[in-house]
Protein backbone atom coordinates (compact mmCIF):
# COMPACT_ATOMS: atom_id res chain seq x y z
CA UNK A 1 0.00 0.00 0.00
CA UNK A 2 1.24 3.39 -1.04
CA UNK A 3 0.53 4.78 2.84
CA UNK A 4 2.47 1.94 4.05
CA UNK A 5 5.77 3.13 2.26
CA UNK A 6 4.91 6.73 2.73
CA UNK A 7 5.14 5.89 6.92
CA UNK A 8 8.27 3.67 6.07
CA UNK A 9 9.56 6.71 4.18
CA UNK A 10 9.15 9.11 6.86
CA UNK A 11 10.74 6.51 9.52
CA UNK A 12 13.41 5.19 7.30
CA UNK A 13 14.22 7.77 5.33
CA UNK A 14 17.57 9.06 7.22
CA UNK A 15 18.82 5.59 7.99
CA UNK A 16 18.71 4.57 4.38
CA UNK A 17 20.81 8.00 3.33
CA UNK A 18 23.00 7.12 6.50
CA UNK A 19 23.52 3.16 5.37
CA UNK A 20 23.88 4.43 1.61
CA UNK A 21 26.35 7.15 2.56
CA UNK A 22 28.87 5.08 4.35
CA UNK A 23 28.70 3.35 1.44
CA UNK A 24 28.97 5.50 -1.59
CA UNK A 25 30.78 8.52 0.87
CA UNK A 26 28.65 11.02 -0.77
CA UNK A 27 26.03 12.63 0.55
CA UNK A 28 24.20 13.77 -2.26
CA UNK A 29 24.55 10.53 -4.08
CA UNK A 30 23.63 8.50 -0.96
CA UNK A 31 20.06 11.10 -1.05
CA UNK A 32 19.54 9.74 -5.15
CA UNK A 33 19.98 6.46 -4.09
CA UNK A 34 17.81 6.54 -1.26
CA UNK A 35 15.09 8.38 -3.23
CA UNK A 36 15.61 5.66 -5.99
CA UNK A 37 15.29 3.22 -3.52
CA UNK A 38 12.23 4.26 -2.36
CA UNK A 39 10.61 4.44 -6.31
CA UNK A 40 11.25 1.10 -6.93
CA UNK A 41 9.43 -0.31 -3.48
CA UNK A 42 6.36 2.07 -5.07
CA UNK A 43 6.36 -0.05 -7.84
CA UNK A 44 7.25 -3.78 -6.25
CA UNK A 45 5.34 -3.25 -3.35
CA UNK A 46 7.74 -5.41 -1.14
CA UNK A 47 5.95 -7.15 2.19
CA UNK A 48 8.59 -5.72 4.21
CA UNK A 49 9.44 -2.73 2.55
CA UNK A 50 11.96 -1.95 5.07
CA UNK A 51 13.86 -4.97 4.98
CA UNK A 52 13.68 -5.04 1.38
CA UNK A 53 14.74 -1.02 0.88
CA UNK A 54 18.07 -2.07 2.55
CA UNK A 55 18.38 -4.71 0.23
CA UNK A 56 17.82 -2.95 -2.82
CA UNK A 57 20.23 0.16 -0.78
CA UNK A 58 23.17 -2.26 -0.43
CA UNK A 59 22.75 -3.60 -4.24
CA UNK A 60 22.53 -0.19 -5.71
CA UNK A 61 25.56 0.97 -3.56
CA UNK A 62 27.78 -2.04 -4.78
CA UNK A 63 26.84 -1.18 -8.10
CA UNK A 64 28.29 2.39 -7.41
CA UNK A 65 31.14 0.72 -5.68
CA UNK A 66 31.59 -1.25 -8.90
CA UNK A 67 31.41 1.88 -11.22
CA UNK A 68 34.12 4.00 -9.28
CA UNK A 69 36.14 1.26 -9.21
CA UNK A 70 36.03 0.86 -12.87
CA UNK A 71 36.57 4.54 -13.03
CA UNK A 72 39.79 4.37 -10.57
CA UNK A 73 38.16 7.12 -8.30
CA UNK A 74 38.40 4.50 -5.27
CA UNK A 75 41.77 3.55 -5.38
CA UNK A 76 43.08 6.92 -5.46
CA UNK A 77 41.04 8.44 -2.65
CA UNK A 78 42.42 5.45 -0.51
CA UNK A 79 45.57 5.68 -1.26
CA UNK A 80 45.14 9.82 -0.43
CA UNK A 81 43.66 9.11 2.89
CA UNK A 82 46.48 8.09 5.17
CA UNK A 83 48.61 11.59 4.31
CA UNK A 84 45.44 13.12 4.78
CA UNK A 85 44.78 11.65 8.78
CA UNK A 86 48.08 10.53 10.06
CA UNK A 87 49.22 14.38 11.59
CA UNK A 88 46.29 15.90 13.49
CA UNK A 89 45.83 14.83 17.11
CA UNK A 90 42.17 13.01 17.80
CA UNK A 91 40.89 16.16 19.16
CA UNK A 92 41.80 18.84 16.46
CA UNK A 93 40.64 17.21 13.65
CA UNK A 94 37.22 18.74 11.70
CA UNK A 95 34.67 16.47 10.64
CA UNK A 96 35.98 15.36 7.21
CA UNK A 97 38.68 13.68 8.25
CA UNK A 98 37.49 11.49 11.19
CA UNK A 99 35.02 10.63 8.81
CA UNK A 100 37.48 9.94 6.66
CA UNK A 101 39.40 8.09 9.16
CA UNK A 102 36.07 5.89 10.06
CA UNK A 103 35.57 5.01 6.36
CA UNK A 104 38.95 4.02 5.96
CA UNK A 105 39.03 1.47 9.64
CA UNK A 106 35.81 0.01 8.00
CA UNK A 107 37.56 -0.73 4.65
CA UNK A 108 39.46 -3.30 7.08
CA UNK A 109 36.19 -5.43 8.14
CA UNK A 110 34.83 -8.40 6.07
CA UNK A 111 31.89 -7.41 4.06
CA UNK A 112 29.92 -9.41 5.60
CA UNK A 113 30.70 -7.72 9.22
CA UNK A 114 30.85 -4.01 7.84
CA UNK A 115 27.20 -4.96 6.63
CA UNK A 116 25.97 -5.93 9.48
CA UNK A 117 27.11 -3.44 11.48
CA UNK A 118 25.97 -0.48 9.12
CA UNK A 119 22.51 -2.50 9.06
CA UNK A 120 22.40 -2.37 12.51
CA UNK A 121 23.33 1.23 12.85
CA UNK A 122 21.02 2.31 10.38
CA UNK A 123 18.02 0.27 13.09
CA UNK A 124 17.61 -3.20 11.88
CA UNK A 125 17.01 -6.16 13.93
CA UNK A 126 19.02 -8.84 14.26
CA UNK A 127 15.88 -10.94 12.32
CA UNK A 128 16.09 -8.03 9.88
CA UNK A 129 20.19 -8.47 9.65
CA UNK A 130 20.39 -11.97 9.48
CA UNK A 131 17.87 -12.17 7.03
CA UNK A 132 19.66 -10.06 4.53
CA UNK A 133 23.11 -11.18 5.05
CA UNK A 134 22.26 -14.87 5.23
CA UNK A 135 23.65 -15.18 8.58
CA UNK A 136 22.04 -17.61 11.50
CA UNK A 137 20.07 -14.52 13.61
CA UNK A 138 22.49 -16.75 16.74
CA UNK A 139 25.32 -15.01 15.03
CA UNK A 140 24.66 -11.82 14.56
CA UNK A 141 25.82 -11.06 18.14
CA UNK A 142 29.20 -12.51 17.78
CA UNK A 143 29.50 -10.71 14.16
CA UNK A 144 28.81 -7.41 15.85
CA UNK A 145 31.53 -8.04 18.28
CA UNK A 146 34.36 -8.75 15.89
CA UNK A 147 33.12 -5.79 13.93
CA UNK A 148 33.13 -2.89 16.49
CA UNK A 149 36.39 -4.53 17.64
CA UNK A 150 37.85 -4.52 14.69
CA UNK A 151 36.69 -0.96 13.37
CA UNK A 152 37.77 0.70 17.22
CA UNK A 153 41.12 -1.07 16.63
CA UNK A 154 41.60 -0.27 13.06
CA UNK A 155 41.17 3.36 13.95
CA UNK A 156 43.05 3.80 16.69
CA UNK A 157 45.64 2.03 14.67
CA UNK A 158 45.26 4.09 12.03
CA UNK A 159 45.59 7.60 14.12
CA UNK A 160 48.70 6.65 15.66
CA UNK A 161 50.77 4.62 12.75
CA UNK A 162 49.01 6.33 9.55
CA UNK A 163 50.22 3.93 7.14
CA UNK A 164 51.45 1.10 9.51
CA UNK A 165 47.47 -0.39 9.69
CA UNK A 166 47.67 -3.74 8.75
CA UNK A 167 45.06 -4.52 6.51
CA UNK A 168 42.75 -7.24 6.05
CA UNK B 1 25.81 -21.24 33.74
CA UNK B 2 29.32 -21.09 32.26
CA UNK B 3 30.52 -17.59 31.23
CA UNK B 4 28.91 -15.72 28.82
CA UNK B 5 30.36 -14.98 25.29
CA UNK B 6 30.92 -12.04 23.81
CA UNK B 7 28.47 -12.45 20.86
CA UNK B 8 25.80 -13.12 23.98
CA UNK B 9 26.93 -10.26 25.70
CA UNK B 10 26.60 -7.96 22.76
CA UNK B 11 23.04 -9.33 21.55
CA UNK B 12 22.23 -8.91 25.50
CA UNK B 13 23.64 -5.05 25.17
CA UNK B 14 21.93 -4.77 21.89
CA UNK B 15 18.42 -6.05 23.37
CA UNK B 16 18.21 -8.45 21.25
CA UNK B 17 18.38 -11.53 23.62
CA UNK B 18 15.37 -13.67 23.37
CA UNK B 19 13.74 -13.26 26.71
CA UNK B 20 14.61 -16.55 28.33
CA UNK B 21 18.62 -16.06 27.07
CA UNK B 22 18.40 -12.88 29.17
CA UNK B 23 17.20 -14.06 31.87
CA UNK B 24 19.82 -16.74 32.26
CA UNK B 25 22.41 -13.96 31.54
CA UNK B 26 21.29 -11.15 33.81
CA UNK B 27 21.13 -14.32 36.82
CA UNK B 28 24.98 -15.10 35.99
CA UNK B 29 25.93 -11.39 35.73
CA UNK B 30 24.67 -11.22 39.57
CA UNK B 31 27.21 -13.67 40.72
CA UNK B 32 30.27 -13.60 37.87
CA UNK B 33 32.81 -10.85 38.19
CA UNK B 34 34.37 -11.80 35.13
CA UNK B 35 31.71 -11.60 33.09
CA UNK B 36 30.25 -8.42 34.75
CA UNK B 37 33.84 -6.55 34.07
CA UNK B 38 33.84 -8.27 30.44
CA UNK B 39 30.33 -6.52 30.22
CA UNK B 40 31.43 -3.48 31.08
CA UNK B 41 34.18 -3.15 28.62
CA UNK B 42 32.36 -4.78 25.77
CA UNK B 43 29.58 -1.89 26.70
CA UNK B 44 31.95 0.45 26.13
CA UNK B 45 33.51 -1.20 22.43
CA UNK B 46 30.02 -0.61 21.78
CA UNK B 47 29.65 2.80 22.36
CA UNK B 48 32.94 3.54 20.81
CA UNK B 49 31.95 2.14 17.99
CA UNK B 50 28.77 3.50 17.81
CA UNK B 51 30.32 6.90 18.17
CA UNK B 52 32.80 6.52 15.62
CA UNK B 53 30.21 5.39 13.31
CA UNK B 54 27.60 8.54 14.57
CA UNK B 55 31.30 10.74 13.50
CA UNK B 56 31.29 9.61 9.85
CA UNK B 57 27.50 10.43 8.81
CA UNK B 58 26.13 12.58 6.20
CA UNK B 59 25.09 16.39 6.86
CA UNK B 60 21.72 15.11 8.73
CA UNK B 61 18.76 17.32 5.95
CA UNK B 62 14.92 17.45 5.52
CA UNK B 63 13.58 14.65 4.96
CA UNK B 64 12.15 15.64 1.57
CA UNK B 65 8.11 15.54 0.60
CA UNK B 66 6.97 11.74 0.20
CA UNK B 67 5.19 13.37 -2.88
CA UNK B 68 8.78 14.51 -4.62
CA UNK B 69 9.43 10.49 -4.58
CA UNK B 70 5.73 9.62 -5.75
CA UNK B 71 5.93 11.87 -8.97
CA UNK B 72 10.07 11.37 -9.90
CA UNK B 73 8.77 7.82 -9.98
CA UNK B 74 5.67 8.71 -12.50
CA UNK B 75 7.69 10.85 -14.36
CA UNK B 76 10.27 8.38 -14.97
CA UNK B 77 9.84 5.02 -14.04
CA UNK B 78 13.05 3.39 -13.04
CA UNK B 79 11.36 -0.16 -14.41
CA UNK B 80 10.82 1.33 -17.97
CA UNK B 81 13.25 4.08 -18.66
CA UNK B 82 16.08 2.11 -19.32
CA UNK B 83 15.16 -0.67 -21.84
CA UNK B 84 13.31 2.29 -23.62
CA UNK B 85 16.11 4.17 -23.73
CA UNK B 86 17.97 1.26 -25.17
CA UNK B 87 15.45 0.27 -27.36
CA UNK B 88 15.09 4.29 -28.60
CA UNK B 89 18.66 4.00 -29.35
CA UNK B 90 19.19 1.09 -31.11
CA UNK B 91 15.72 2.03 -33.08
CA UNK B 92 17.57 6.09 -33.73
CA UNK B 93 20.84 4.39 -34.92
CA UNK B 94 19.31 1.51 -37.70
CA UNK B 95 17.10 4.79 -38.86
CA UNK B 96 20.32 7.08 -39.18
CA UNK B 97 21.76 4.57 -41.13
CA UNK B 98 19.45 3.54 -43.30
CA UNK B 99 19.11 6.67 -43.67
CA UNK B 100 22.40 8.03 -44.39
CA UNK B 101 23.20 4.95 -46.75
CA UNK B 102 21.09 6.81 -49.55
CA UNK B 103 17.67 8.10 -50.25
CA UNK B 104 15.81 5.43 -49.52
CA UNK B 105 13.21 6.28 -52.64
CA UNK B 106 16.21 5.85 -54.67
CA UNK B 107 16.46 1.89 -54.73
CA UNK B 108 12.61 1.11 -55.16
CA UNK B 109 12.54 3.73 -58.35
CA UNK B 110 15.67 1.86 -59.56
CA UNK B 111 13.74 -1.66 -59.08
CA UNK B 112 10.89 -0.28 -60.48
CA UNK B 113 12.57 0.74 -63.36
CA UNK B 114 14.67 -2.20 -64.22
CA UNK B 115 10.99 -3.94 -64.67
CA UNK B 116 9.88 -1.43 -67.19
CA UNK B 117 13.28 -1.08 -68.61
CA UNK B 118 13.59 -4.88 -70.16
CA UNK B 119 10.88 -4.70 -72.41
CA UNK B 120 11.74 -1.55 -73.95
CA UNK B 121 15.14 -2.57 -74.43
CA UNK B 122 14.11 -5.82 -76.24
CA UNK B 123 11.71 -3.66 -78.42
CA UNK B 124 14.59 -1.41 -79.04
CA UNK B 125 16.70 -3.87 -80.48
CA UNK B 126 14.14 -5.25 -82.70
CA UNK B 127 13.75 -1.98 -83.62
CA UNK B 128 17.22 -1.13 -84.78
CA UNK B 129 17.13 -4.17 -86.75
CA UNK B 130 14.09 -3.26 -88.56
CA UNK B 131 13.83 0.51 -89.20
CA UNK B 132 10.46 -0.29 -90.88
CA UNK B 133 8.67 -1.09 -87.08
CA UNK B 134 9.90 1.99 -85.91
CA UNK B 135 6.66 3.93 -86.93
CA UNK B 136 4.63 1.27 -85.39
CA UNK B 137 6.14 1.37 -82.64
CA UNK B 138 6.62 4.96 -81.16
CA UNK B 139 3.56 5.77 -79.09
CA UNK B 140 3.77 2.84 -77.01
CA UNK B 141 7.12 3.30 -76.07
CA UNK B 142 6.71 7.11 -75.20
CA UNK B 143 3.87 5.72 -73.10
CA UNK B 144 6.06 3.62 -71.19
CA UNK B 145 8.82 5.96 -71.03
CA UNK B 146 6.26 8.72 -69.87
CA UNK B 147 5.33 6.18 -67.07
CA UNK B 148 9.00 5.86 -65.96
CA UNK B 149 9.79 9.77 -66.14
CA UNK B 150 6.75 9.96 -64.47
CA UNK B 151 7.57 7.41 -61.88
CA UNK B 152 11.02 9.18 -61.34
CA UNK B 153 9.74 12.38 -61.20
CA UNK B 154 7.09 11.07 -58.25
CA UNK B 155 10.38 10.11 -56.37
CA UNK B 156 11.87 13.83 -57.05
CA UNK B 157 14.58 12.43 -59.55
CA UNK B 158 15.09 14.62 -62.08
CA UNK B 159 16.28 12.79 -64.92
CA UNK B 160 14.46 11.37 -67.81
CA UNK B 161 11.98 14.12 -67.16
CA UNK B 162 14.18 15.92 -69.54
CA UNK B 163 13.74 13.38 -72.28
CA UNK B 164 12.03 15.76 -74.71
CA UNK B 165 14.73 17.86 -74.98
CA UNK B 166 17.32 17.90 -77.85
CA UNK B 167 20.18 18.07 -76.26
CA UNK B 168 19.56 15.11 -74.04
CA UNK B 169 18.43 12.72 -76.56
CA UNK B 170 20.84 13.59 -78.65
CA UNK B 171 23.40 12.39 -76.16
CA UNK B 172 21.54 9.75 -75.03
CA UNK B 173 21.38 8.69 -78.91
CA UNK B 174 24.70 8.22 -78.67
CA UNK B 175 24.56 5.57 -76.33
CA UNK B 176 23.21 2.25 -77.15
CA UNK B 177 25.45 1.73 -80.28
CA UNK B 178 28.58 2.42 -77.98
CA UNK B 179 27.43 1.10 -75.07
CA UNK B 180 26.14 -2.48 -76.39
CA UNK B 181 29.37 -2.86 -78.15
CA UNK B 182 31.65 -2.41 -75.01
CA UNK B 183 29.21 -4.19 -73.20
CA UNK B 184 31.00 -7.66 -74.22
CA UNK B 185 34.46 -7.33 -72.71
CA UNK B 186 33.48 -5.58 -69.51
CA UNK B 187 33.32 -7.85 -66.53
CA UNK B 188 29.66 -9.71 -65.61
CA UNK B 189 28.63 -7.39 -62.94
CA UNK B 190 29.53 -3.88 -64.50
CA UNK B 191 28.13 -5.57 -68.11
CA UNK B 192 24.45 -6.20 -66.84
CA UNK B 193 24.54 -2.50 -65.28
CA UNK B 194 25.21 -1.51 -68.66
CA UNK B 195 22.71 -3.06 -70.61
CA UNK B 196 20.47 -1.69 -68.30
CA UNK B 197 21.71 1.93 -68.47
CA UNK B 198 21.08 1.12 -72.60
CA UNK B 199 17.79 -0.02 -72.08
CA UNK B 200 16.91 3.44 -70.52
CA UNK B 201 18.48 5.24 -73.50
CA UNK B 202 17.28 3.27 -76.25
CA UNK B 203 14.06 4.05 -75.49
CA UNK B 204 15.04 7.76 -75.54
CA UNK B 205 16.37 7.20 -78.92
CA UNK B 206 12.74 5.89 -79.84
CA UNK B 207 10.73 8.59 -78.57
CA UNK B 208 13.19 11.34 -80.51
CA UNK B 209 14.02 9.60 -83.38
CA UNK B 210 16.28 12.28 -84.21
CA UNK B 211 20.61 11.44 -85.21
CA UNK B 212 22.85 12.59 -82.41
CA UNK B 213 23.86 15.84 -82.82
CA UNK B 214 27.41 16.33 -82.89
CA UNK B 215 29.93 17.23 -80.15
CA UNK B 216 30.42 20.97 -80.25
CA UNK B 217 26.79 21.41 -80.99
CA UNK B 218 25.95 19.87 -77.58
CA UNK B 219 28.87 21.97 -75.98
CA UNK B 220 27.08 24.87 -77.44
CA UNK B 221 23.61 24.22 -75.56
CA UNK B 222 25.30 25.34 -72.28
CA UNK B 223 21.93 25.07 -70.32
CA UNK B 224 21.66 23.74 -67.10
CA UNK B 225 19.58 20.63 -68.77
CA UNK B 226 22.10 20.01 -71.15
CA UNK B 227 25.16 20.52 -69.11
CA UNK B 228 23.70 18.20 -66.85
CA UNK B 229 22.84 15.42 -69.20
CA UNK B 230 26.10 15.67 -70.49
CA UNK B 231 27.69 14.57 -67.53
CA UNK B 232 25.56 12.15 -66.86
CA UNK B 233 25.42 10.62 -70.30
CA UNK B 234 29.14 11.00 -70.55
CA UNK B 235 29.52 9.15 -67.06
CA UNK B 236 28.45 6.16 -68.58
CA UNK B 237 30.43 5.85 -72.01
CA UNK B 238 33.43 6.88 -70.36
CA UNK B 239 35.10 3.44 -71.09
CA UNK B 240 34.52 3.97 -74.44
CA UNK B 241 34.45 7.15 -75.55
CA UNK B 242 36.81 8.66 -73.05
CA UNK B 243 40.72 8.92 -75.05
CA UNK B 244 43.39 7.42 -72.67
CA UNK B 245 45.58 9.65 -71.87
CA UNK B 246 49.36 9.90 -70.15
CA UNK B 247 49.61 10.64 -66.35
CA UNK B 248 51.22 13.30 -67.25
CA UNK B 249 48.66 14.94 -69.51
CA UNK B 250 46.45 14.25 -66.90
CA UNK B 251 48.71 16.10 -64.45
CA UNK B 252 48.41 18.58 -66.83
CA UNK B 253 45.07 18.61 -67.21
CA UNK B 254 43.76 18.78 -63.64
CA UNK B 255 46.46 21.10 -62.76
CA UNK B 256 47.87 18.67 -59.75
CA UNK B 257 48.57 14.82 -60.09
CA UNK B 258 45.92 12.70 -60.46
CA UNK B 259 44.74 11.07 -57.57
CA UNK B 260 43.59 7.64 -56.86
CA UNK B 261 43.37 4.62 -54.12
CA UNK B 262 47.18 3.97 -53.19
CA UNK B 263 47.72 0.23 -53.92
CA UNK B 264 45.53 -0.57 -56.64
CA UNK B 265 46.47 -1.16 -59.76
CA UNK B 266 45.81 1.76 -62.54
CA UNK B 267 44.38 0.31 -65.13
CA UNK B 268 43.64 3.39 -67.57
CA UNK B 269 43.33 6.89 -67.32
CA UNK B 270 41.23 8.40 -69.82
CA UNK B 271 40.01 12.64 -70.14
CA UNK B 272 36.55 13.69 -70.75
CA UNK B 273 35.63 14.15 -74.50
CA UNK B 274 34.25 17.29 -73.61
CA UNK B 275 35.07 20.65 -72.88
CA UNK B 276 36.14 20.26 -69.51
CA UNK B 277 39.26 18.98 -67.45
CA UNK B 278 37.75 16.27 -65.97
CA UNK B 279 40.04 13.17 -65.70
CA UNK B 280 38.82 9.27 -65.05
CA UNK B 281 41.17 7.21 -63.01
CA UNK B 282 40.32 3.50 -63.61
CA UNK B 283 41.41 1.10 -61.09
CA UNK B 284 41.00 -2.46 -60.52
CA UNK B 285 39.86 -4.01 -57.54
CA UNK B 286 40.01 -7.46 -58.61
CA UNK B 287 40.09 -8.67 -61.84
CA UNK B 288 36.48 -8.30 -62.65
CA UNK B 289 35.71 -5.15 -61.15
CA UNK B 290 36.75 -1.85 -61.78
CA UNK B 291 36.55 1.57 -60.05
CA UNK B 292 36.27 4.71 -61.87
CA UNK B 293 37.75 8.10 -59.68
CA UNK B 294 36.61 10.51 -61.45
CA UNK B 295 38.84 13.96 -60.69
CA UNK B 296 38.71 17.81 -61.83
CA UNK B 297 39.82 20.99 -60.33
CA UNK B 298 37.59 22.58 -57.88
CA UNK B 299 38.09 25.59 -59.15
CA UNK B 300 36.69 25.03 -62.36
CA UNK B 301 33.61 24.23 -61.84
CA UNK B 302 32.95 26.98 -60.12
CA UNK B 303 33.90 29.21 -62.93
CA UNK B 304 32.33 27.57 -65.55
CA UNK B 305 28.98 26.75 -63.76
CA UNK B 306 27.77 30.45 -63.85
CA UNK B 307 26.20 30.82 -61.23
CA UNK B 308 24.06 27.58 -61.76
CA UNK B 309 24.30 25.97 -58.25
CA UNK B 310 23.83 22.39 -58.66
CA UNK B 311 27.59 20.86 -59.78
CA UNK B 312 27.13 18.84 -62.69
CA UNK B 313 28.75 15.78 -61.06
CA UNK B 314 26.29 16.01 -58.55
CA UNK B 315 23.33 16.10 -60.53
CA UNK B 316 25.28 12.95 -61.86
CA UNK B 317 25.08 11.74 -58.71
CA UNK B 318 21.28 12.47 -58.32
CA UNK B 319 20.05 11.13 -61.34
CA UNK B 320 22.35 8.15 -60.99
CA UNK B 321 19.54 5.75 -59.44
CA UNK B 322 17.52 6.26 -62.26
CA UNK B 323 20.24 5.59 -65.16
CA UNK B 324 22.26 2.89 -62.96
CA UNK B 325 21.20 0.46 -60.27
CA UNK B 326 22.40 1.45 -56.60
CA UNK B 327 25.45 -0.61 -56.75
CA UNK B 328 27.27 2.34 -58.88
CA UNK B 329 26.33 5.05 -56.65
CA UNK B 330 29.34 7.90 -56.47
CA UNK B 331 30.30 9.95 -53.77
CA UNK B 332 32.39 12.77 -53.66
CA UNK B 333 35.07 14.39 -51.64
CA UNK B 334 37.81 17.25 -52.52
CA UNK B 335 41.67 16.04 -52.10
CA UNK B 336 43.54 18.87 -52.60
CA UNK B 337 42.44 21.48 -55.38
CA UNK B 338 40.39 18.48 -56.64
CA UNK B 339 37.27 17.19 -56.87
CA UNK B 340 37.07 13.61 -56.78
CA UNK B 341 34.06 11.12 -57.39
CA UNK B 342 33.97 7.47 -56.93
CA UNK B 343 31.70 4.97 -58.73
CA UNK B 344 32.45 1.69 -59.23
CA UNK B 345 30.08 -1.85 -58.96
CA UNK B 346 30.49 -2.18 -55.44
CA UNK B 347 28.58 -1.26 -52.04
CA UNK B 348 28.06 2.98 -51.25
CA UNK B 349 29.78 1.50 -48.20
CA UNK B 350 32.98 0.20 -50.03
CA UNK B 351 32.89 2.89 -52.68
CA UNK B 352 32.91 5.71 -49.47
CA UNK B 353 36.16 3.76 -47.56
CA UNK B 354 37.98 3.81 -50.90
CA UNK B 355 37.20 7.44 -51.66
CA UNK B 356 38.42 8.28 -47.90
CA UNK B 357 42.17 6.46 -49.14
CA UNK B 358 41.71 8.56 -52.27
CA UNK B 359 45.13 10.52 -52.15
CA UNK B 360 47.88 11.90 -55.28
CA UNK B 361 49.27 9.04 -57.46
CA UNK B 362 52.93 8.21 -57.16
Amino acid sequence: MPDDIAEVYRNTYPALVRFLYRKVWDAERAEDLAQEAFARALVHRPDNTRGWLFVVAANMARDEARKAAREKRHLTLLKSEPDATEIAPEDEIDADTRTQRVRAALEHLTPRDREALLLWDSGLSYDEIAAQTGLARGAIGTTLARARRRLVEAYDAGQEGGQHVARG
Amino acid sequence: MSHVDEGTLHAYLDGELPSSERVAVDAHLMQCVTCKALLAEERALLERSTALLASARPVERPVPPFEQVRRAHKRRPWYVSTPLAWAASIVLALGLGYYLREPGTDREVAGLFDQRAAPVAEEAKTQAASPARQTQQPRANVERAAEVAQANENAGIDSVGRIGAPASSGVVAMQPRVQLRGAAPAPPLADSIRLRDSGLRLSEVVIDGAPAPAERDRAALGTPSARRDESRSVRNVVSTTWPIISRGKAASLLGDRPVGVPGLATRTIRRSPGPDSTVVVEQALDSATVIQIFQRPAAARSADSAGYPVDGYRMAREAAPAAAPASTDRLARFVGKLRVEISGPVSADSLNRLLEQVEPLP
